[in-house]
């Protein structure tokens, strides 16, 4: 019997985010190229360019298997890899990226660390080095140790990023004490590395690109300002294509350019009052990351419902800007990006003092969002294999409605596993959710509030 | 009968383990401030030393989780989910204070959360990096002097380092006397069992230091004099791993062909193997052995030179254990979504096979309801042991 083969659009509306799936494959490619020509490659986290930034200024070419987990489950390739993670012994609860590395990554040792021929994308390159991170979520240091199963004699590099309550933020002298932390720490990294790679860390390049990393994320919080427009000029399928190159590499002065083009593109659709989808009805804000493998899924509820996702997880947009006064006079490089990453853990704290909630990272940003991006609901989308990244999801649905009568629906998936994820219910839910959105609406008018 | 203030040794941590909160709310009826906390981690003498009763924040696995189901996704760790249940539940509503840690995600996660719903007048969140270098030290330290002064500030009292000193010193007896209490295991067989051990450690973290004391050299005295011995089981079992709270699992383990003779856990000697440096600076020395010697995986080490060499680093202190107790089979237990000790599956198989000790990993689901299908596997481990 022929089997059913269901199809699916991509959901991306902005021309420029159908354009920006190269970078992905670049970064694959260039790590590729850089350990065939005999220069380093190093596996990194998303340190929120703690760590990036050095790692690159020293010559290392870096992916992120994070975003390779991604990549292969949206090509439905990442099955074989979990089931090799699960036959090494490691628990089937582990966040479903970090098993789809541990499976390539045996197979990759058992290859002889060349990139077995079927692998997505081309492979990651055998590191010279891995870069974990002990901020957001244990696996992203927990992970890389466990490879040392496989890449025997690789090191690995910790970073660390101050996670600490609202409350404490607000005491005399914590953000400077944070600040001095982060800075003998990367100290540390730099020394790492140079022992690593017989290398001395070049300064000025260094400088060039925080200060190319600092104008490419700007850009893209305009974008981010932009999308407060009604109609919503790109939606979170767009934002997914996007985020990539100012998320891993905002020194590349092609992420830049890039940003340029998608800053126009929706600067013209707001300007002539052009929505994403047609017929917008809700605004939704989207929380945790979506289902790689089933995207589609967010066209059938813009034809359905008229629902658009105007704003997604904190964790993978732009930071807000360092105020500049703050950076004023302050030419160390090591120094502006130990600024640039705590102000990304730390950017919400005004927002979670206001509201007197906690945490002032993962929760807060989203009752400013629902202000500023007039949102009629969130979706919640706790993902099986992120536990950490779904740990607050339930608390902010709570929150939304509790201060600003905005609702959350909660929907159920996972950012690799195909199973979990079951789009008939879900439509069931939303279909009811969509009369919550309604009610919510008369309740923040009956409130005073401004949408 | 004995009353129940006659009541000593064992049988008096019975029924502090029975009855977990009722020292506390005496104490508090008394005018004691209590502070509960998450995790080892908080530096329990920071506390004492400004007359504050720590008790250690636990779940219950006999009690099915319900209210935290609106607030706390169920897969998370089910442990940390399990004592947000009961703190909505107002397990702990005799609290004047709470103090969350940067643990682990879920301890970090849940402390956050925890405050946002279960309200007490005072509060800290403890950051803890998942480094040990230098600069991490330094900085934890300083997260060390805002949780003193914050203490402080609620207290209307100032901690003078030489009272700090003395009491870590208390707290130092604490760790010898657990260790202690844990050197009468390693006898054939050991002279007091796992289920026993567990409520005496659950016991101390419940009631003020002195009386923990009192306690341990009590069960100390009793337990080297007792006619009543356990009874001698095929495997001498090392715990490593998610922390077990409740003797029903431990009774089960000792019933399916084992003594437990050390549990490498949060509630087994993770707290008490190291004593504290006492330094000039005493926030110096505590701000060190929290961050270096309490040796859970939370904490990064940093890698060797080699796959082997960094699973040295990391688990040698288990062949130590190993030796020292004469064990011959090792149980890692999981509770379910504990990435933590997940992650370290593999590792720790790889390690402790190495010294050919068989290992059994179990994850769990932290309910009382759900052990009796481990039995068999217990079992039948025993028997690959004997």
């Amino acid at each position: 019997m022929e089997k059913k083969q269901k199809t699916k659009k991509s959901g991306k509306t902005l021309e420029t985010a159908r354009e920006a799936g190269k970078f992905g494959k670049k970064m694959l490619l260039n790590a590729l190229k850089a350990r065939e020509e005999e220069r380093p490659t190093g596996w990194s986290m998303v340190t929120w360019w703690q760590g990036e930034l050095i790692a690159k200024a020293l010559g290392v070419e870096l992916v992120f298997p994070e975003n390779y987990g991604a990549f292969c489950a949206a090509v439905r390739q990442a099955e074989p890899h979990l089931e090799i993670a699960d036959s090494e012994g490691f628990p089937n609860t582990l966040c479903g990226y970090a098993r789809n590395c541990i499976g390539y990554t045996k197979k990759l040792a058992d290859n002889d660390f060349v990139p077995p021929e079927d692998a997505p994308g081309g492979g990651l390159a055998k590191p010279v080095f891995l870069l974990s991170s002990g901020c957001a979520c244990d696996a992203r240091y927990k992970w890389f140790q466990a490879l040392g199963r496989y890449l025997d004699k690789t090191p690995v590099w910790t970073l660390d990023i101050p996670q600490t309550g609202t409350n404490e933020y607000f005491l005399p002298g914590h953000k400077e004490a944070s600040i001095k932390f982060m800075v003998d720490h990367l100290k540390g990294y730099v020394s790492f590395l140079e022992n690593l790679l017989k290398k001395k860390l070049d300064e000025d390049r260094l400088s060039e690109m925080v200060d190319q990393t600092f104008k490419t994320l700007r850009l893209a919080y305009e974008v981010d300002l932009l999308r407060r427009a009604v109609p919503s000029p790109m939606v979170g399928t767009d934002f997914w294509s996007v985020m990539i190159p100012h998320l891993y590499m905002p020194d590349d002065p092609e992420a830049y350019e890039f940003y340029q083009r998608v800053y126009d593109e929706v600067k013209t659709k707001v300007d002539n009052k052009i929505g994403a989808i047609p017929n917008e009805k809700y605004r939704m804000m989207f929380s945790e990351l979506p289902p790689w493998h089933s995207l589609g899924f967010f066209d059938e509820l813009a034809e359905q419902f008229g629902i658009a996702i105007v704003m997604e997880s904190w964790n993978y947009h732009a930071i807000t800007p360092i105020p500049e006064e703050e950076i004023e006079g302050v030419n160390d490089p090591i120094e502006l990006i130990a600024r640039l990453s705590y102000q990304k853990w730390t950017e919400y704290n005004n927002v979670a003092r206001k509201y007197e909630v906690d945490p002032g990272f993962f929760m807060a940003a989203y009752l400013q969002y629902a202000e500023d991006y007039k949102a009629d609901g969130l979706l919640a989308h706790p993902l099986m294999s992120c536990r950490p990244a779904t740990y607050t999801l339930l608390h902010t649905r709570n929150m939304l409605q509790d201060k600003l009568h905005v609702p959350g629906v909660v929907i159920d998936g996972d950012i690799i596993d195909l199973r979990v994820f079951n789009e008939e219910e879900a439509f069931s839910k939303m279909e009811a959710f969509v009369e919550t959105m309604d009610y919510n609406r008369e309740l923040r008018k009956e409130a005073g509030l401004a949408w | 009968m004995a009353t129940e203030n006659a009541l000593t040794g064992l049988a008096k941590a019975q029924q502090i383990y029975n009855y977990r909160s009722k020292r506390a709310r005496a104490l508090k009826e008394e005018g004691k401030k209590i502070l509960g906390y998450f995790c080892c981690y908080p530096p329990l003498e920071i506390m004492t030393a400004l007359d504050f009763l720590p008790i250690r924040i636990l779940g219950d696995m006999d009690e099915p989780i319900t209210v935290a189901d609106g607030y706390l996704p169920t897969v998370m760790c089910i442990f940390y989910r399990s004592c947000f249940d009961c703190g909505m539940k107002g397990q702990y509503d005799f609290l004047d204070g709470f103090v969350g840690s940067h643990a682990c995600d879920g301890a970090e996660r849940t402390s956050h959360i925890w405050q946002n719903y279960i309200k007490t007048p005072c509060n800290f969140f403890l950051d803890i990096p998942h480094t040990s270098r230098s600069e991490a030290v330094d900085y934890f330290k300083r997260q060390l002097v805002y949780f003193k002064e914050t203490l402080e500030e609620f207290t209307g009292k100032k901690m003078d380092p030489e009272g700090l000193k003395e009491t870590i010193s208390l707290h130092n007896k604490q760790r010898y006397l657990v260790r202690e209490l844990y050197n009468l295991r390693k006898s054939e067989p050991p002279l007091v069992t796992g289920s026993e051990v567990l409520m005496v450690i659950i016991s101390i973290m419940m009631i003020p230091i002195e009386e923990g004391n009192t306690l341990l050299q009590e069960v100390i005295e009793e337990v080297k004099a007792r006619a009543d011995v356990p009874e001698k089981k095929t495997g001498r079992l090392l715990i490593w791993g998610s922390l077990i709270d409740n003797t029903a699992f431990t009774d089960l383990i000792e019933s399916s062909g084992f003594n437990i003779v050390v549990e490498d856990t949060a509630i087994g000697v993770r707290p008490f193997w190291h004593d504290i440096e006492i330094t000039e600076d005493p926030l110096e020395g505590l701000a060190k052995h929290y961050l270096e010697e309490v040796k859970c995986p939370r904490t990064f080490s940093q890698t060797g030179a080699s796959y082997q060499e960094d699973l040295d680093n990391r688990f040698g202190y288990l062949k130590e254990f190993a030796e020292h107790w004469n064990v011959n089979g090792v149980f890692g237990n999981i509770i379910r979504n504990c990435d933590i000790h997940g992650y370290e599956v593999p590792a720790v198989r790889d390690y402790l096979e190495g010294l050919g000790l068989p290992v059994l990993i179990i994850e769990q689901d932290y309910s009382t309801a759900a052990l009796e299908p481990l039995r068999t596997r217990f079992q039948a481990f025993s028997e690959v042991i004997g």
